[in-house]
């Protein structure tokens, strides 16, 4: 008993941490920001063993150990690696964190391998799909990621004049008399509405102009309304809209409305508020070679570059474009955040999905580019 | 009890009172109440700053019964004037688009309904554009008139008596009118700018203004929001094909440019 | 030199007396506590907010102050209530400080009396000792901050002891004592009493079921089986009535929200930094002990009990490096977190240890008393450093006093607000200012969808949750007018582009840009959001009553009631292997 009890205790308590590491009651990841190693990983005997490994160390920002597991033949400097990672001036991948992966392959022999990854970025505005591929070499027994060369995009040094243009906002210090610091809110006007039912629910969407000469701090709210006269729900275009419209500035708007169905709806209220802002007028943000394509999962997307025309770096920008019909009416609203920052007189490309039951109806499209700065944030 | 029927708002009243002994005197009035013991056969004086408020007064007179009467309490003269326009912006050229009110209160804030003249005068800068002399009615005193055609301050006062307000329009440009653009191709695109937007009056279009650039070549469409500055939008673009650009501000739409493919 | 040596063999042979045990716990944990070293701790602002709450509105535990509005009835009130009445004299911070002390000091009294169930008084005044430099007590006290489960953890060890001398000796003093302490540990921390029936209890019934059979106690198994329901049915019963309002917030709302990630719950094999923060560091020496423990634990039948429940404690501690606890526990697993479970093993080991103290020390004397000082000490000491080494240390000292400030001027207490990146700090905020958030810093409590529907815990560590936190905040900030949430205090520019895309702007800088004050100008002031889950007056009343009631009864008890006599130790309790062999068989 003296040392049966013990020996049996402790070969359960390993059998149990076994059935933990490959089998039943598997624990979820962890949480917060992945740090430190795992005590225990498996080889990389299979090129899927392989990509998991680097992207397990990716996950807890383990450079040295997933750079040092690069096959030999990788393009590009340990510095170029991690930034492709983790992003740089600022960008949305520079706040982003690989959550998860799941990787297929495309390809497969005896000494390399393609394997097509779906990365699930977790990021400040929400959660980003990236697809890409991974070219694998098979190294001495163990399979390694043959890592590409990266085009990091540096812009040369210039000069690039600007004529400053800002509006402030002076709420005024003198009498409190009653109107004597009336200034009316910007004239705003919803210009186009459309409510559809989608796989996820009621979407109420359109698009808002500023008909002011100031710029407008913009928000669309929407109620539906049963044939009571009793509001389903209520919600408001969030981030699926620019909130600050320059004067004649037009924006596309989306409001989510989840788990309703429109057959349910008797009525939809729209109110649009505005308030005044100070804006700047800068940057200015061309949108080039804008077209409706197929992408390599057969999706429907609109695809086109941004250009910064400005002298300041863009760190985030978000592109919403609203699609019409034949007959001008907007028929669905999307919109997409890039993941690179946008540098001076420099462009990112960007894409944004089109559902694929529309995809057919669409004539045309705008797009606006709504923009996070640190600099002016 | 005897009181009088009227009174001036912040001026003394006196309420004579009958018979002997005494009695307990109270008085309702709007935000005021007031108890006090009194001798029946003289008199009650109501002081100033009891009667600040206009408005109709309850005064009660309790001894072994109670007798009540009323008396109504009117501002006195008008001691300021408070005065609204409406919008505080407005474009050129608009009918009925500038609003005045105007209400004249007494020292204690109480609205002036007797009649009084109120004059309106609008001025473009030094030059007189409007003037109006209005009654109130019921304390209100108003004008409506058109947005002048030329963009800038317009200055609003409202006068009575000695005194008055003054309150500013500013006059703002219309749509865009005429909208006009020239391009030609450089290095890195295609430079397109408008010449100065101005309105169908002539005003320049306040900086800041969008005007969207979109040129499509055969390679797809590309699109520029580009402010005004200085009176003119400008953008670059990028389509190396033969390209047609056109350009929009709000609901205003300029001239098509075509521009040969990059040699 | 050899009168020295006699001297020392003497001084070693004795148990050490209980009060220079206690004495050394206040000379320990005394000055760590009044430099109030825990209110860095995780989750010491979120006691003191209950306090604080229990301190204004003692018979009313509804506080709007978070979610909208939950009930204090959630989570019992005792520990908190008494940093409410110790706050008027001494402040909320220090009546925090003096109830953890308290809690610490009744800590090595409960381990003596626990130990001295299994071992004789020597091996239990080592354990008792021990216990005061336990990784897993500093880890709990000055970084988690659990002050519930260290309190109600102590009272617990000290009604075991009752429990057993009611349940072999049927003495009565010991069934009214024993009912007492547990339901003032009940009071102090439900979860603690819940799983001390099975890991502490069991153990402890298991043994008085030995001791009968081998007539080691007088009392007969059948009586000490009956005697166990007889307890068991009146501290059920007590439990029962004393934290009603909190079976019946329960029942009415049952956990139902999406699990929360914690890391207590990970595999400790594929993260070493949470191997040491949930294993390393709570057991410390206690490592190099584990394998006398079960061989100890193994060989002798009356210590087996407790080896089992060491055993099984340590198995759950180990959150997700084993499967058992998700098996066993089913689907209380996900909301539970399991670095407890840890103290509680270290707890259970004591006893043993205190036999591993006391062979060493007799074999090896100053040698080795010079080892074990150094082991406990260098214990606790790196649990200690391990508060600033920690990469998942509390946010630390951030000065939230501009925030309190700005809530509670110009009529902006009349909106609700959300803080990011403030940690534990946000229960500081809601403590101080009179304005109410959307978010807080206890699950359970939970009842808003955008909270519950997502696997996330509180808003402002959002992103410590991935894209089920973001999903949650978005959906919050997406219901920013429903819940008048209309300003947003950060702490880190992470949330920044968020904000800034859904429209809310930057207003106010503080602290020279360290916390950034956003707003959103078309939010209408709060009103308040109807729920069901207010208690009634009646509640409000029982909670306010019975929870402090238990607890200055079981004081009375023991101050009215002391022990007649030591609790009879069955004969042959083992010191050492081979002899307790010996004595069973006789």
């Amino acid at each position: 008993m003296k040392f049966t009890l013990p020996i049996i205790l402790v070969a359960v308590t390993a059998g149990l941490m076994t059935l933990a590491l490959f089998g039943a009651g598997h624990s979820s990841g962890t949480v917060g920001i992945a740090a430190g190693s795992a005590v225990f990983s498996t080889k990389a005997s299979t090129p899927e063993q392989g990509l998991n490994n680097l992207l397990a160390d990716v996950q807890r920002r383990n450079w040295d150990r997933a750079y040092s597991a690069l096959s030999t033949t990788s393009a590009g400097d340990r510095q170029s690696f991690i930034q492709d990672w983790t992003g740089s001036d600022g960008s949305l991948r520079s706040f982003s964190s690989l959550e998860g992966f799941q990787a297929r392959p495309l390809h497969a022999t005896n000494d390399d391998a393609q394997m097509r990854v779906r990365l699930h970025w977790t990021t400040p505005v929400g959660p980003i799909e990236d697809v890409r591929d991974f070219h694998l070499i098979r190294e001495g027994g163990t399979w390694k990621v043959a890592w590409p060369k990266m085009q990091i995009s540096s812009v040369p040094a210039q000069i690039i004049p600007v004529t400053y243009l800002r509006w402030d906002l002076v709420s005024g210090s003198g009498s409190d008399e009653w109107g004597s610091k009336n200034v009316d809110a910007p004239h705003v006007r919803i210009i186009s509405m459309n409510a559809v039912d989608s796989a996820e629910g009621a979407v109420v969407m359109g698009e808002v102009v500023n008909e002011d000469t100031i710029p407008a701090f913009v928000n669309v709210n929407a109620a539906l309304v049963d044939g009571a006269g009793k509001a389903i729900d209520d919600e408001s275009s969030f981030d699926k809209i620019d909130h600050v419209l320059l004067p004649k500035q037009v924006t596309p708007y989306r409001i989510d409305f989840p788990n309703i169905n429109l057959k349910n709806v008797k009525n939809v209220r729209m109110d649009v508020k505005a308030t005044l802002v100070p804006a700047s007028a800068d940057p200015v943000i061309g949108v080039m070679n804008q077209k409706v394509v197929s992408d390599v999962q057969g999706k429907s997307i609109l695809q086109g570059d941004l250009m910064n025309e400005s002298g300041q770096t863009v760190n985030i920008p978000h592109v919403i474009a609203s699609f019409y019909d034949n007959n001008g009416k907007v028929i669905w609203v999307s919109d997409g955040y890039v993941n690179r920052a946008l540098l001076p007189q420099s462009g990112q490309p960007f894409a944004v999905e089109i559902p694929k039951s529309l995809a057919g109806k669409v004539q045309s499209f705008h797009v606006v580019v709504n923009q996070y700065s640190l600099v002016r944030s | 009890m005897h009181a009088p029927a009227s009174a001036i708002a912040g001026e003394e009243v006196t309420i004579s009172t009958n018979g002997s002994g005494k009695a307990t005197f109270y008085l309702l009035g709007p935000g005021v109440s007031r108890k006090s013991d009194v001798s029946l056969g003289s008199e009650v004086q109501l002081k100033a700053q009891d009667l600040q408020n206009a408005g109709e007064y309850f005064a009660f007179l309790c001894s072994d019964t109670c007798r009540s009467s009323s008396f109504y309490v009117t501002a006195a003269k008008p001691a300021s004037l408070t005065f609204l326009v409406h919008p505080s912006r407005v474009p050129v050229g608009q009918g009925d688009a500038v609003s005045g009110v105007a209400l004249p209160f007494d020292q204690f804030r109480n609205l002036v309904l007797t009649p009084e003249t109120v004059n309106f005068h609008l001025l473009e800068g030094t030059a007189s554009v409007f003037s109006r002399s209005s009654q109130t009615r019921d304390g209100i005193a108003w004008f409506r008139t058109a947005s002048q055609k030329s963009a800038g301050t317009l200055q609003v006062d409202a006068s009575l008596g000695d005194l008055s307000a003054r309150r500013a329009v500013q006059q703002v440009a219309s749509d865009p009118c005429n909208l006009r653009i020239k391009g030609e191709r450089t290095k890195a695109g295609i430079l397109v700018q408008t010449e100065p937007v101005r309105d169908c009056a002539g005003n320049p279009v306040p900086d800041g203004t969008i005007v969207s650039f979109t040129a499509t070549d055969g390679n797809g469409r590309s699109t520029v929001d580009a402010p005004i500055k200085q009176g003119v939008a400008r953008a670059q673009l990028e389509a190396p094909g033969a390209t047609v650009i056109s350009v929009a501000s709000g609901v205003a739409m300029g001239n098509e440019l075509r521009i040969g493919a990059q040699p | 030199m050899e009168r020295t040596t006699v001297n020392s063999v003497q001084s070693y042979s004795r148990p050490i007396p209980l009060i220079a045990i206690i004495l050394v716990a206040l000379a320990v944990h005394g000055p760590l506590l009044m430099m109030q070293l825990p209110a860095g701790s995780f989750d010491a602002n979120f006691h003191m907010f209950f306090a604080s709450h229990y301190a204004h509105h003692w018979f009313n535990p509804w506080n709007e102050k978070w979610f909208a509005g939950f009930s204090q009835t959630t989570y019992p009130p005792l520990t908190h209530q008494w940093i409410a009445l110790l706050s008027n004299v001494v402040g909320l911070k220090m009546g925090y400080m003096l109830v953890q002390l308290i809690a610490v000091l009744l800590l090595p009294v409960g381990v003596f009396r626990f130990a001295r169930i299994w071992v004789e008084d020597r091996a239990a005044s080592y354990a008792a000792l021990g216990s005061i430099f336990l990784g897993a007590l500093a880890f709990l006290v000055y970084q988690a901050g659990q002050l519930a489960t260290v309190a109600s953890a102590a009272l617990y060890l000290n009604a075991l002891p009752y429990f057993y001398e009611w349940i072999t000796e049927s003495s009565g003093r010991s069934l009214v004592k024993g009912v007492a302490v547990s339901l003032a540990a009940a009071a102090a921390h439900h979860v603690t009493l819940i799983f001390g029936v099975v890991l502490f209890a069991g153990p402890v019934l298991w043994v008085a079921f030995f001791d009968a059979r081998d007539e080691r106690v007088s009392g007969s198994s059948a009586g000490v089986l009956s005697r166990a329901a007889v307890f068991g049915v009146a501290v059920a019963a007590g439990v029962g009535i004393v934290l009603l309002p909190y079976w019946l917030a329960i029942l009415q709302h049952p956990i139902h929200q999406i699990p929360i990630p914690h890391d207590s719950r990970a595999n400790f094999l594929l993260n070493s930094t949470t191997a040491i923060n949930y294993f390393v560091i709570p057991y410390g020496a206690l490592i190099l002990a584990l394998p006398f423990i079960f061989l100890r634990g193994a060989s002798s039948r009356r210590l087996i009990p407790l080896l089992f429940g060491f055993w099984l404690t340590f198995i759950f501690g180990l959150g997700g490096t084993t499967p058992l606890p998700r098996w066993l526990l089913g689907r209380a697993y996900d909301i539970l977190t399991f670095e407890r479970f840890t103290f509680w093993a270290t707890l259970m080991a004591m006893p043993l240890v205190g036999v591993l103290a006391v062979e060493i020390l007799d074999r090896f004397q100053a040698k080795v008393a010079v080892a074990l000082s150094l082991a406990a000490v260098g214990t606790i000491g790196t649990a200690l450093w391990w508060l600033s080494a920690n990469p998942y240390r509390p946010t630390g000292s951030m000065n939230v006093e501009p925030v309190i400030a700005f809530l509670n001027r110009d009529g902006h207490d009349t909106y609700r607000y959300v803080t990011l990146g403030f940690g534990s700090e946000l229960s500081k905020v809601s403590t101080y200012s009179s304005a109410g958030s959307v978010d807080g810093d206890y699950n359970s409590a939970r009842l808003l969808p955008e909270m519950t529907h997502y696997g996330s815990a509180q808003l402002t560590n959002a992103k410590f949750y991935g894209s089920a936190g973001m999903a949650s905040l978005r959906a919050m900030l997406e219901h920013a007018n429903r819940y008048g949430l209309k300003y947003i205090f950060v702490h880190d520019s992470y949330y920044e582009p968020l904000l800034t895309f859904a429209g809310w702007r930057k207003i106010e800088t503080f602290n020279n840009g360290d916390i950034t004050a956003w707003s959103k100008d078309d939010v209408p002031p709060a009103h308040r959001i109807d729920s069901d889950a207010i208690p009634a007056p009646w509640q409000g009343l029982l909670w306010g009553i019975l929870p402090m009631a238990v607890s200055l009864l079981a004081i009375f008890l023991e101050l009215l009631l002391p022990e007649g006599r030591r609790a009879k130790m069955p004969v042959g309790v083992p010191v050492r292997a081979e002899r307790a062999e010996q004595h069973s068989v006789a």
